[in-house]
């Protein structure tokens, strides 16, 4: 039993060594993730609409991005953007920005399709009645229809949010110190996988706080529901 | 007097049928026309060629004095630009068999938000109008309930108030009280009355006969995309010529 709380508290002073380093790399995480999202959530839009133009030129030209988008591994993505920028523009951009890009144009694909799903589930009749009162195109689309599209597509993005937290690790593959970057280096140094615990505890417990926002986003968004009694 | 509607030699077809065949139809200003007639006659397709959510294949319409679509010898109907086109279409308020409410928006939203973002009117006067509609259709006291909190006659009596916030020329109703249940059928009948007593021009598909009799000015019978018969409700409910309307009277009262 002395031998476990020695161990014990060995192994907590072992993690408090190597905390300054996770959170070095856990705040790295969490910039790309809330750059990503506040960059590809609104990108997203223009590619739902243009997907559903009476356009051929924009139907063709959303789509055929959103299928290179959703059609290729993110890592391939990153690694193409990693060497192409430089060698054929000769612009050296940080390893974030370049993480960073690869991600919006990435989940905006994704979050293009979540839109244009949601869109379409919207009844016809809202169009009629918004037609029927003079209302015009963009007042449809922005005034009615979209309003009630982002209450349905909020549990489809939420699981992309999730989907996206754990997705930046990917980009420990370029040599930057986010948070499975850092755990992978601690591991290999210290011969000792306890840093991987500590991270999934931080990947965990972010991912339960965007549970938790999403919750509280749906139950605003549902404020105009009808409630059942069961 | 002035024809506030005129429709002349309306055809709608569509992929595979005829929906509208050569339909002649004109309106006064306060007048109230029910069409009745059995599914698939296209008195719903007539109405909503009238305020453009179904485009005809050929003949004329024209609204207030405004004709939007025309038909040029040997040719498709040609409609006027989009945005002209809106303009005289919101002169027309319609009522939809499914209510088509705005979801996100309270009662008042929904009747207002219109004429604030269309007319660019005032958002206090466009409220206060709001409230007085609310009071016409009875539910004044709904004013901050969202819809789905409403029963299918109120839902139908805010979509009332909605289509008149826009002070139209002519009210559409299509199949106002079919999606009801028939014991509140009674309380949008009584508003929709309430309204032809005050002469707002209405056409009102339906298939309600005792309301058609009781309200309208005039009835059209439709049948196979035509107008079989039409007069005042007296002499189309007691005395009908056609046998196409004997018979669809005689089913109805079954």
């Amino acid at each position: 039993m002395s031998d476990f709380i020695a161990n014990f508290q060995e192994t907590l002073a072992y993690v408090g060594v190597l905390m300054p380093s996770l959170l070095t790399g856990a705040w790295y995480t969490v910039k790309l993730f809330v750059v990503t999202l506040v960059l590809s959530l609104p990108l997203g839009l223009p590619f739902a609409l243009g997907g559903n133009s009476r356009f051929w030129i924009f139907r063709f030209v959303c789509k055929t991005y959103i299928w290179i988008f959703r059609g290729t591994p993110l890592i391939l993505q990153l690694f193409f953007f990693y060497f192409f920028i430089p060698i054929s523009m000769g612009i050296r951009f940080s390893a974030f920005t370049t993480a960073a890009i690869t991600f919006v144009l990435n989940y905006a694909a994704y979050f293009a399709e979540i839109y244009r799903g949601g869109i379409n589930s919207i009844d016809h009749g809202q169009y009629e009645a918004a037609h029927s009162l003079g209302l015009s195109k963009s007042q449809t689309m922005f005034g009615i229809i979209l309003p009630q599209t982002m209450k349905c597509v909020l549990p489809p993005v939420s699981n992309e949010a999730i989907v996206l937290i754990k997705d930046t690790a990917l980009v420990s593959v370029m040599g930057v110190a986010e948070l499975m970057k850092a755990s992978t280096s601690a591991v290999n140094r210290d011969v000792n996988p306890s840093a991987y615990l500590v991270a999934a505890v931080i990947y965990l417990i972010f991912t339960f706080l965007l549970t938790l926002l999403s919750n509280f986003l749906e139950r605003r968004f549902s404020m105009y529901d009808a409630r059942g009694e069961w | 007097m002035k024809q506030i509607l005129e429709m002349k030699q309306i055809v709608k077809d569509y992929a595979n049928c005829r929906a509208l065949d050569h339909v002649d139809f004109s309106m006064k200003r306060g007048e109230t026309v029910a069409i009745i007639g059995p599914s698939g006659s296209g008195k719903s397709t007539l109405l909503r060629c009238i305020n453009c959510l179904n485009r005809i294949t050929s003949g004329s319409i024209t609204l207030n004095g405004e004709t939007f679509v025309d038909t040029p010898d040997g040719k498709a109907a040609q409609y006027i630009p989009d945005k002209e086109l809106r303009r005289i279409c919101a002169q027309t308020g319609m009522v939809f068999q499914h209510f088509n409410l705005f979801p996100h928006m309270t009662c008042l939203k929904n009747i207002c938000y219109a004429p604030i973002k269309v007319k660019k009117e005032d958002k206090a006067a466009a409220e206060q109008r709001g409230r007085e509609l609310l009071e016409l259709v009875g539910l004044a006291s709904k004013a901050d309930v969202y819809t789905a909190q409403l029963s299918g006659g109120q839902k139908q009596r805010i979509a009332i108030a909605r289509g008149l916030a826009m002070n139209p020329e002519i009210m559409l109703f299509d199949e106002p009280t079919s999606a009801l249940d028939p014991e509140i059928t009674g309380e949008v009948l009584n508003v929709i009355k309430k309204l032809a007593d005050e002469h707002i021009t209405m056409v009102v598909v339906t298939h309600e006969m005792g309301f058609a009799r009781e309200v309208a000015d005039r009835v059209i019978f439709m049948d196979q995309g035509k107008i079989v018969e039409e007069g005042a409700p007296e002499q189309i409910f007691t005395s009908p010529e056609s046998d196409r309307l004997k018979d669809f009277l005689s089913s109805m009262l079954k």
